[in-house]
């Protein structure tokens, strides 16, 4: 049996989700949640030279979510901080084949992204921190609202 | 005369929307009526009849229109006195829903009347409506807030509200007569006499008793009770609030305006007689009159047929889902004590994935918190699916709701 949304690619990557767990002191933690649905979750970050050099993920989520949270994960770690900033919502969406979330359901669009709105959440934080406020709260508001 | 039994086939047929078809052409199969029920054309046309026939503003005007706006909007306060036992018509304000009803009433008379270091007691399976105006009055006073939690069986530990009432402190005791997620009917009797007991008022959220059973409001003797039209047939935006007379005299306005004034100076004001100093501005004229349509139609089913109807249904759904591997059902399993409200899970697939599966074959329910995350917590879960059920579900419906959890297994695997 097949379907548009439920394949076999995102079940099987949200029943062995990757990068799950904790760090220790990371440099980075961002929760965010869903108040539609009530998927929470946490991504913490290690940064070392301007690279990702870990990244972990925790917390409660559909299998959308979870699918996405694990690629998410799995194309940033141990990238540059730069390649993370300007990430695309449609590299996550095309590594799952979700191109067509959006229009087949306008609501799960934020299961799949909630993730990638808590990593910009996150990097614009730890940036706006490290460069004492050259980069603005407003920024990063634009930003994660540009997601959906 | 009413019959005991629903011919839910005519009921169906006064249901427009119970005619379309959804995503590839299935029928739709609604299943989320503790969220807000279907409308019958009934209602619709009451409203197209206002806004093609009468429209006017109302309480104010002399010609004929306005006269007839009046008439059917009042009329209506008289059908809700009728339905719930109410005999005193300015007990009855007009609102936009339970929502409103509450915060109204944390505001106009939580603000007067609870000071600093009094309890005001809730429960663990209110919805988010019925936390919030409190967590916001308690803060803002210096005031706190409690809760009565619930049993394995999903039913309130009434032990605890006494412990609460010992204390001495407490000025409000608020509750939910059905939980809207696990559907469980409260003690209201048990609860309010503690309460009268005590000499400590209570508040009614009858958001989801109201539309399913039938309720007298003078026999429950509480002294707030609130609900909305949208989960009864009737249109959205208009609910009911109704406080004890002897109450509600004390309470300073909510909203300042239009119609709520007997007479404004440039610094001074005079209020409307009840209940018109709590309904400021034009009030949802149409939706009322809708809300009156809605009325009759139950009026006219008996709520004691619709309970039955739904209890006959749960009891039909509780037996076929509790023969399913996977199923977990949360609430009272006795449909003598709960209401056509089914929350469950389905192994260890999130509600939301259940929900976007099933309804590719056209059934709508809720998956998510169902704005009770406290119960939530409680419950150990994210979310839980929910179905509900109102008069024009049948059988038929819970048996494709049950096929439908198939297609879950073959996908995940199960």
């Amino acid at each position: 049996m097949s379907d548009p949304i439920y394949t076999e690619i995102i079940i099987d990557e949200a029943r062995h989700p990757q990068n799950e767990g904790t760090l220790e002191n990371p440099d980075i933690s961002q929760h965010d949640s869903n108040p539609m649905c009530g998927d929470s979750i946490t991504l913490q970050m290690n940064v070392t030279d301007d690279s990702i050099n870990d990244i972990k993920w925790s917390g409660e989520g559909c299998t959308i979510c979870k699918a996405c949270t694990s690629v998410l994960t799995q194309l940033i770690k141990g990238k540059n901080i730069d390649f993370a900033k300007n990430m695309k919502k449609e590299e996550i969406l095309s590594e799952l084949g979700l191109e067509y979330l959006a229009k087949q359901s306008p609501v799960r669009i934020k299961c799949a992204l909630l993730s990638m709105k808590a990593l910009k959440l996150g990097l614009y934080s730890y940036l706006a921190k490290k460069l004492a406020g050259s980069l603005s709260l407003d920024n990063l508001k634009e930003d994660a609202a540009n997601l959906y | 005369m009413q019959s005991t039994e629903l011919s839910i086939e005519n009921i169906r047929k006064d249901f427009p929307i119970l005619k379309r078809k959804v995503r590839d052409n299935k029928p739709l199969v609604y299943l989320d009526n503790a969220s807000t029920t279907q409308k019958p054309k009934q209602v619709i046309d009451a409203l197209t009849n206002y806004y093609s026939n009468y429209n006017a503003n109302i309480h104010r005007s002399v010609y004929s229109i306005a006269e007839e706006a009046t008439e059917a909007y009042e009329k209506v306060r008289d059908k809700v006195a009728k339905f719930l036992n109410i005999s005193k018509r300015e007990e009855i304000i007009f609102v936009r829903g339970t929502t409103e009803g509450i915060n109204l009433v944390a505001y106009a008379w939580g603000r007067k009347y609870i000071k600093e270091g009094d309890i005001i007691v809730t429960t663990e399976y209110e919805h988010h409506s019925n936390i919030v105006p409190w967590q916001l009055l308690v803060k803002e006073k210096g005031a706190k807030l409690e809760y009565i939690e619930i049993n394995d069986n999903g039913e309130l530990i009434l032990d605890q509200l006494d412990k609460y009432l010992a204390t001495g402190k407490v000025k409000l005791v608020v509750f939910s007569l059905m939980s809207n997620v696990l559907g469980t009917i409260s003690d209201a009797e048990k609860i309010i006499s503690k309460c009268h007991e005590a000499g400590v008022k209570t508040l009614v959220d009858a958001a989801q008793a109201v539309p399913h059973m039938s309720v007298d409001v003078a026999k429950l003797g509480c002294d707030f009770f609130a609900f909305s039209a949208h989960k009864m047939l009737g249109p959205t935006g208009i609910g009911v609030l109704w406080v004890r007379k002897s109450v509600l005299e004390t309470m300073d306005p909510f909203h300042g305006g239009g119609d709520m004034i007997r007479e404004v100076h440039k610094y001074e004001t005079t209020w409307n007689d009840l209940p018109y100093k709590f309904e400021a501005g034009t009030p949802n004229i149409a939706d009322v009159i809708g809300f009156g349509s809605a009325i009759d139609y139950l009026s006219q089913l008996g709520m004691e047929t619709v309970r039955k109807h739904e209890m006959e249904l749960t009891q039909y759904a509780l037996d076929k889902m509790s023969q399913i591997k996977g199923i977990v059902i949360y609430g009272p399993k006795d449909v003598s004590k709960r209401g056509g409200v089914i929350s469950f899970n389905f192994h260890d697939v999130h509600p939301h994935d259940v929900a976007t599966i099933i309804d590719r074959e056209g059934i709508a329910i809720r998956s998510g918190h169902h704005c009770a995350q406290v119960l939530m917590e409680k419950l150990d879960v994210a979310a839980t699916n929910r179905a509900s059920f109102y008069i024009y579900n049948t059988k038929q419906d819970v048996d494709k709701l049950i096929q439908s959890l198939e297609k879950v297994s073959e996908l995940f695997k199960l």
